[in-house]
């Protein structure tokens, strides 16, 4: 009995050791899953309003407008309702929504390539 | 040009919490409250055992008694000229629902819903979009009162309904009479609902932590990072934890 009183403790030891890494790999995270739910979030926070009407900043949506000549002009919004936008101030809006949106993006998106665990 | 002599219109939250015996929803409503409150900057009313008839749920805690029958006298129950009707299982993390109440719509049902691992339960609805009540936002216009009020007739004529719209469940849900109202009061047409998508959490929950502002949500066998947003959790026993009301102390707290 005396003789197997370590090897036991070694067992017990290893077990231990087993389950710990078994609950680390539990807490594993996915990557791809966070940056998908990641990218859902920024889409979610590309939407704006202005003037009763709700818009998603888009590259499309900014360059329309910038391109646009006159000053006023209307755009469909999310609702499929026809938005009365001044221009200049249309621009504004949207391109600080879209930086702000996408600037939060990329120092998330940073942030998660380096996360595996938690 | 704005007119100053018009008054504002109040804003508001309502969530509905009707205990049962296996779920203390005041409980839950008390701290989603918190949630609201600090993220929203909006009142929020509780409104509690407007309806005794009791459902059965089916899928999550099997066979119990569940009060989901009242929700449909949201509108007249609400004392907001504009609403958010919640569940009070859908965490408020982020402002992003304020986005909606400043259009000019009516009313606006999230009709996207997505889990962490990317899949959702089967909708027992199949002839029309689904929807899901957890988030409604109306106003009080008589657009809105007419989808209401189509909620309350499906409610009352539940098997009609359910054989018209190929409804596979028996169980009334909330979800499907708004969907079929909503589907009714737009001319039979697709339309547009809140329009990103609704994160649940739909498998149980053993811890939930805020850090820099990133959600960590800690599963049975996994976990995810999640970037602050509002979150549905379906799992009750976590939401009546005192480890969830610790986690809504940390939310409130950080500035």
């Amino acid at each position: 009995m005396l003789f197997f009183g370590p090897i036991y403790g070694l067992i017990n030891s290893y077990m231990s050791d087993i389950n710990e890494l078994v609950d680390q790999i539990k807490q594993a995270t996915d990557y791809q899953i966070n940056k998908r739910i990641l990218r859902e979030k920024i889409i979610t926070d590309l939407h704006f309003t202005y003037n009763g009407g709700l818009f998603k900043a888009t590259p499309e949506l900014f360059s329309f407008v910038v391109c646009w000549n006159s000053e006023e002009l209307f755009l469909e919004d999310t609702y499929q309702n026809p938005i009365k936008v001044n221009r200049k101030e249309f621009i504004d809006v949207c391109g600080q929504h879209y930086q702000m949106a996408m600037n939060h993006w990329h120092i998330e998106h940073e942030q998660l390539k380096r996360t595996r665990k938690v | 040009m704005n007119n100053s002599n018009a008054p504002a219109k109040s804003r508001g939250v309502v969530l509905f919490a009707h205990n049962t015996p296996t779920v203390n929803y005041e409980r839950i409503a008390e701290q989603a409250s918190r949630l609201i409150t600090y993220t929203l900057n909006l009142p929020t009313t509780i409104i509690t055992a407007v309806d005794d008839t009791s459902n059965v749920r089916i899928g999550y805690a099997n066979a119990t008694p569940w009060y989901n029958m009242g929700r449909y006298r949201a509108y007249d129950l609400s004392p907001y000229d504009e609403t958010i009707l919640l569940d009070s299982d859908y965490l408020i993390l982020d402002n992003n629902l304020l986005k909606i109440l400043d259009t000019t719509i009516d009313y606006a049902i999230m009709d996207k819903n997505q889990s962490p691992t990317g899949t959702v339960d089967t909708p027992a609805i199949l002839s029309i979009p689904m929807v899901w009540a957890t988030a409604v936002i109306f106003k009080k216009t008589s657009k809105a009162k007419l989808l209401f009020d189509l909620v309350a007739r499906i409610q009352r004529n539940y098997g009609y309904y359910k054989r018209l719209y190929h409804l596979k469940s028996n169980n009334f849900r909330n979800d499907y009479a708004f969907a079929i109202a909503d589907n009714i009061v737009n001319g039979y047409q697709p339309r547009q609902g809140i329009p990103w998508t609704m994160l649940t959490a739909d498998k149980p929950i053993k811890k939930l932590e805020i850090k820099n502002n990133n959600i960590i949500l800690r599963e049975e066998k996994s976990a995810h990072v999640i970037p602050r947003q509002s979150i549905h959790i379906i799992d009750k026993d976590y939401l009546q934890s005192d480890e969830y009301v610790e986690f809504v102390d940390t939310v409130c707290q950080i500035k």
